[in-house]
């Protein structure tokens, strides 16, 4: 059961928020409204009644909808000229004036009427994620279904976005109902449902705290809430201060496209470095080229006081990084246990002690239960947990996360910290972590900020207070940088 | 090792491809053994006889199962070429009016036979069976009897023929894949990378992870041979069963190299697609198994020289049909290695990097 | 069904084909496909390596020698070798025949005595086996008649009709045009449309207003008109490379070819709808075509000659029918006038429009839940 008893009623204009975790129900429902998945119940939207995707068909000519992920719906060889084009044969419109207007505010909107001719697969993820909007709204559909628009976009072309839906919103009694993986857009959106696995839960208020602590009173009734995470016995593996890794001037090029320019960067010991930046920044290139899945075109990279030239550099080193991957990379045909037994093996940990660690971390990072489930019937809350557990099975030095809390559930967010945070205390671990979360800023010791592939930012999560004493949240610092 | 053990476990869980193998490894190679003839059989004979007597009739009486089906009797020259047009006749006999009277004034009597030439090498045995049947009744008076012997396959039984042909095809088409998609997989799952990253040597993982799915196919093989082979088609083995596991083993190992290859020079499966046909087709068809390899134009020769395909065929042959000796099989176990240790080094270097 | 819908998917499919270069695919793969077999089949035994161990030393040996050595079948040399001897290098697949003249031969035959003359023949290879020993006994029977045979002797006048010149080209390309445009159709239709699941594009579809005869016919059409184009361009290389005559219908030819397009164009598409990651779709297809459009193809061996099981996989295949048109349009040229030509062609329409009902069935407006 993926969703379960979902009642809404909405008014021309408005727009609805859709918030929760990954697997919570949010795409589910968009789904089903948007006629495009099998459902239970009844949908009316004006004098149109349908109960399955066929009968929603005579819905669909008033229909946009933008499904999960960046850029999805778009041709990667296909200009943005060719895509407006496209949707206008697609969606059979007249190319009298009227319309021409239309799309030359559209373009204006979306600040996209300089590059007609870049091929989709050139532009920066924001860029995608607006002319996917544009070309969704192209033919004025009066209910405009949009699954996670914003993720993973830079602060400032996220908040041109919401111009855009606000703008139109006004002008044309347009229904959307909108799903989003922040909590602080919650205040752009007329009313938010809130949505816990397949269930909409109570709202206690509008801000994103009371948004939070709706989460955890809807928690705390379902007797849901996780133990406290605490790693016991842990093995100091550094003394704390230490620089473990450093980074040079650090320059990685794809053909004519510059990922990385340039960047400078030092991980100590007991520390938590945060890179943050949107999708497309250089965050992901960055780590690839620190643990050495990318070759460096220029720059110097130390670690542990070692100069890593090349592969052989790195062999004694491997015993001593963690690394979890985006989305975790795991096997989904092995049982949890299994995948961790397996790259223990791999870690060269004999299967006595092995199998100790594992019972260990299960029991204090809460998936105890979980062992012998495989991860992608399991919430990705616990399949977080366990790949940190994987990766630090070892024990290692350093530990590189790349976008961890992506999708989270708040709880399940709030938690993950907490466990890097005993890391780097009683470990003295060094860790680096990537984010497009802005909020999640205030957990590290420091942050690094990439905007298309350059650093503009590199400072203490104190000092960037000090710095701007008026900004409210973190998401208002960096749009500073932004501007 | 724990990750060749990891790829078994995965494979065996995955339905589908457990199903393809068994299926592939048996049943395909039933059908074409059992179905798939080369040798003329049933050929359908057209006759037109304007003689009337009774040679003809001694003559056509010869023409029986199963090399001939029925004869069938037409009127007209006219019918009998249509009833060629049409592909309902493969072979028509014409037996004109002055036949049996020539016969007995041995004035050289002749049988005109038209010939569908299009049905490729059934058309030449169709005329081989048809010129044995008359010089047997010839009965020339040539004091030479022709003693032939037939080695290594007695009743040239296509059955052994075409079942081992298509084992070797079953085994080539599934190791490229099997072991091209577990590099992939991995590589899109995004687990490559963490394998990449562990102290063990990436060498070792590409050998365990080829090893993995080079003993799955060898399980296909030991099941098609035990099963189809002999169990079914009762294929006699001359040589040593050993052997043949031994070179199919090497082969194998090598045509996973070529899987590992494809998968590492391939960044979407467009790719591994195209170019696993473009691998494929040269291989398989440059292998001796439809042309002997000393019928090619020379420059075709040389090319096959790099296909392990062709070691492997003769070598194979050698061992079920020709008995030979392990001695002599060396050259081909030698060929196939090389061949196997050229490709890995390449794999290595193109995916098992870091920087 | 609105004509401007489906041109802007047309248009834009085409764009992306271009642009990935994958356009190339349709027209690489069949000409070298039909290439490299066209030029290396080669079912005629020519050169067959037969050794003459001659215990005789006679005139008349010396006469039976010398028609190996001169005949085009065979590679003949002359050994003293032992018998064991050769037969090791027979194992060993360096020989295809040995011919063993046994002492007195001479003396023999010109007294009318009966005397043995040995053939070993390497039956691995059953087919070429059997053509050995019929030009090995035939060119000793040659020797025979040369020797005076008497008049009473029936002789076989063969008339090979359709190839006269029992060109191994005409007897195999014409059955490779069958095989390529079985399996490249469907290999680019089934990419075509598992590329857009796995993507994400799909979308686009099930959330507008297309609908789904609007959206199959877009897909089917890119694919179609381009190997479309192939019928032409194989056409023409067939005829000018291989110097394949055409006798017949050219307007059935094209048909049929069409047609048989359409038919591979479906089962690409049932396989794409099936399926969701591009993997399974080229796997699939793969499995699916190429194997049997081959074996069953009538190239290697006629379909009438096949038992069992596989004479009804073969004629549920498409491939048959269509070669059975091809052949007849290149070698014989009955075209319209044969009964079974049309026959044929209608069988063809029938599993184009069956496929294409099918998939129309199967092809699903929304996602997988």
């Amino acid at each position: 059961m993926v969703l379960r008893g979902l009642s809404l009623e909405a008014d021309e204009g408005e727009i609805i928020g859709f918030i929760g975790a990954d697997g919570a129900g949010k795409s589910s429902a968009l789904n089903a409204i948007a006629g495009v998945i099998k459902f239970e119940g009844k949908i009316s939207f004006g004098d149109l009644v349908y109960s399955n995707p066929k009968e929603s068909q005579k819905l669909k000519p008033l229909l946009g909808y933008m499904p999960q992920g960046i850029g999805l719906v778009l041709y990667d060889t296909l200009s943005v000229r060719e895509h407006l084009d496209f949707f206008a044969d697609v969606r059979d419109l007249k190319k009298d004036a009227a319309f021409e207007e239309y799309e030359k505010r559209l373009l204006e909107m979306s600040g996209l009427s300089g590059f007609l001719n870049r091929r989709a697969g050139d532009l920066s993820g924001g860029m995608k994620q607006k002319l996917s909007l544009i070309c969704t709204m192209l033919h004025r559909p009066a209910l405009l279904i949009l699954d996670e628009p914003t993720t993973g976009v830079d602060p400032l072309s996220r908040l041109e976005l919401w111009e855009i839906l606000k703008q139109n919103a006004k002008e044309r009694g347009t229904v959307a109902i909108i799903s989003t993986a922040y909590m602080r857009e919650a205040q752009k959106m007329d009313r938010v449902l809130l949505f816990d696995d397949g269930e909409i839960i109570p709202t206690l208020g509008d801000d994103d705290a009371s948004l939070e602590e709706s989460f955890f009173q809807n928690a705390r009734k379902k007797n849901k809430i996780l133990p406290e995470i605490k790693i016991s016995n842990a093995k100091r593996v550094a003394n704390a201060g230490e620089i473990v890794m450093n980074a040079k001037g650090v320059t990685k090029k794809f053909g004519d496209f510059t990922a990385c320019r340039a960047i400078d960067a030092q991980l100590k010991s007991g520390e938590i470095l945060g890179l943050l930046g949107a999708n497309g920044a250089g965050k992901t290139t960055f780590i690839k080229t620190l643990l050495g899945l990318l070759q460096i075109d220029e720059g110097e990279l130390y670690l542990l006081d070692k100069k890593i030239s090349d592969a052989n550099d790195r062999k004694e080193l491997k015993s001593k990084i963690g690394y979890v991957s985006q989305r975790f990379a795991l096997y989904d045909d092995m049982s949890v246990r299994e995948n961790m037994l397996f790259f223990a093996s791999m870690h060269k940990i004999d299967a006595k002690r092995s199998l100790e660690l594992i019972d260990k971390y299960s029991r204090e990072l809460g998936f105890f239960d979980y062992l012998d489930d495989m991860p992608k019937d399991l919430p990705i809350g616990i399949n977080q947990r366990f790949s940190l557990a994987t990766a630090i099975l070892h024990e290692p030095i350093i530990l590189f996360l790349d976008e961890p809390t992506s999708g989270v559930d708040v709880i399940a967010r709030a938690q993950f910290w907490k466990l890097l945070k005993e890391l780097k205390e009683k470990m003295g671990m060094a860790i680096l972590i990537t984010t497009h979360y802005m909020s999640e800023a205030e957990f590290c010791d420091k942050i690094v900020l990439l905007k298309d592939g350059e650093k503009v930012a590199d400072d203490s999560v104190l000092n960037l207070y000090k710095r701007f004493p008026n900004a409210t949240s973190f998401e208002e610092i960096f749009l500073e940088f932004y501007k | 090792m724990s990750v060749f053990a990891k790829e078994l476990l995965a494979f065996f869980r995955s339905y589908g491809l457990v199903l393809t193998l068994i299926y592939m490894f048996t049943v395909e190679v039933y059908v074409a053994g059992a179905g798939v003839q080369i040798d003329a059989k049933n050929v359908p004979v057209g006759v037109l006889d304007k003689s009337a007597g009774g040679i003809s009739a001694k003559i056509l009486s010869r023409l029986r199962a199963p090399e001939f089906a029925r004869p069938l009797y037409c009127k007209s020259q006219k019918e009998l070429s249509q009833k060629i047009y049409d592909k309902e006749i493969m072979v028509g006999l014409i037996f004109e009016s002055d036949f049996e009277k020539n016969y007995y004034k041995k004035l050289n009597p002749q049988i005109n036979v038209l010939v569908d030439s299009t049905a490729a090498s059934q058309s030449f045995m169709a005329m081989a069976y048809l010129q044995n049947i008359i010089m047997d009744f010839n009965k020339i008076d040539f004091p030479v009897e022709l003693k032939t012997h037939k080695l290594f396959n007695q009743n040239t039984d296509s059955k052994l023929f075409m079942s081992v042909s298509e084992l070797l095809s079953v085994i080539t088409l599934l190791t490229v894949i099997f072991s091209a998609i577990v590099f992939v997989k991995e590589k899109e799952s995004g687990t490559w990378e963490i394998m990449l990253l562990t102290p063990v040597d990436a060498k070792t993982i590409i050998l365990a992870k080829s090893l993995s799915q080079i003993v799955i196919i060898m399980f296909g093989v030991v099941m098609s041979v035990g099963l189809i082979l002999f169990q079914s088609f009762d294929v006699p083995l001359n040589g040593s069963l050993f052997s043949f596991f031994l070179l199919t083993f090497f082969y194998v190992s090598t045509t996973a190299g070529i899987g590992l290859f494809i998968a590492s020079v391939s960044k979407t499966v467009m790719q591994i697609a195209q170019l696993s046909i473009v691998t494929m087709m040269p291989i398989i068809f440059l292998s001796g198994a439809w042309t002997p390899i000393y019928a090619m134009h020379p420059a075709l020769q040389f090319l096959s020289l790099f296909s392990p395909l062709r070691y492997y065929i003769e070598g194979s042959e050698s061992v079920f049909f020709r008995g030979s000796e392990f001695v002599d099989l060396l050259p081909y176990f030698g060929g196939v290695l090389t061949l196997g240790v050229v490709l890995y080094a390449f794999g290595f270097r193109r995916i098992g990097r870091l920087f | 069904m609105r004509f401007r819908v489906v041109k802007a998917f047309f248009v834009k499919e085409l764009l992306e084909l271009i642009r990935t270069k994958i356009i190339l695919m349709p027209y690489v793969m069949p000409i070298m496909i039909v290439i490299l077999f066209g030029y290396g089949i080669k079912m005629q035994v020519v050169g067959a390596r037969v050794l003459i161990i001659d215990n005789d030393h006679s005139k008349i040996s010396a006469l039976l020698t010398q028609k190996f050595q001169n005949s085009r079948y065979f590679n003949a040399a002359l050994s003293n070798q032992s018998e064991a001897e050769a037969l090791r290098e027979m194992k060993k697949a360096n020989l295809d025949a040995i011919l063993i003249i046994p002492p007195s031969f001479e003396k023999n035959l010109l007294k009318n005595v009966k005397s043995e003359l040995g053939i070993f023949v390497d039956a691995s290879f059953p087919s070429r086996a059997n053509t050995v020993e019929t030009y090995v006994e035939g060119t000793v029977l040659s020797l025979a008649s040369e020797m005076g045979a008497p008049k009473s002797v029936i002789t076989l006048n063969n008339r090979n009709l359709f190839n006269e010149a029992l060109r191994d080209e005409e007897m195999i390309v014409p059955g490779l045009l069958g095989l390529v445009l079985f399996v490249a159709p469907a290999i680019l239709t089934a990419l075509i449309i598992a590329k857009e699941k796995e993507k994400g594009t799909i979308f686009n579809f099930y959330s507008s207003s297309v609908t789904k005869l609007e959206f199959l016919i877009a897909k089917l059409s890119v694919a179609f008109t381009l190997h479309s184009l192939n019928v032409f361009i194989l056409f023409a290389l067939v005829v000018y490379l291989f110097d394949l005559p055409f006798r017949g219908n050219f307007f059935l030819y094209w048909l049929s070819s069409e047609l048989y397009i359409l038919v591979s164009l479906g089962m690409g598409l049932l396989i794409s709808i099936l399926v969701s990651t591009q993997i399974l779709a080229v796997v699939l297809t793969l499995m699916l075509t190429m194997l049997p459009a081959f074996m069953y193809s009538g190239i290697i061996m006629p379909i009438n000659s096949m038992s069992g099981e596989a004479y009804y996989i073969a004629h549920a295949y498409p491939v048959m029918y269509y070669n059975h048109i091809v052949y007849d349009a290149f070698l014989v040229g009955s075209g319209f006038e044969s009964a079974k030509n049309v026959e044929y062609l209608l069988i063809l329409a029938l599993y184009a429009l069956g496929f294409f009902l099918v998939g129309l069935l199967l092809l699903k407006k929304e996602l997988k839940s």
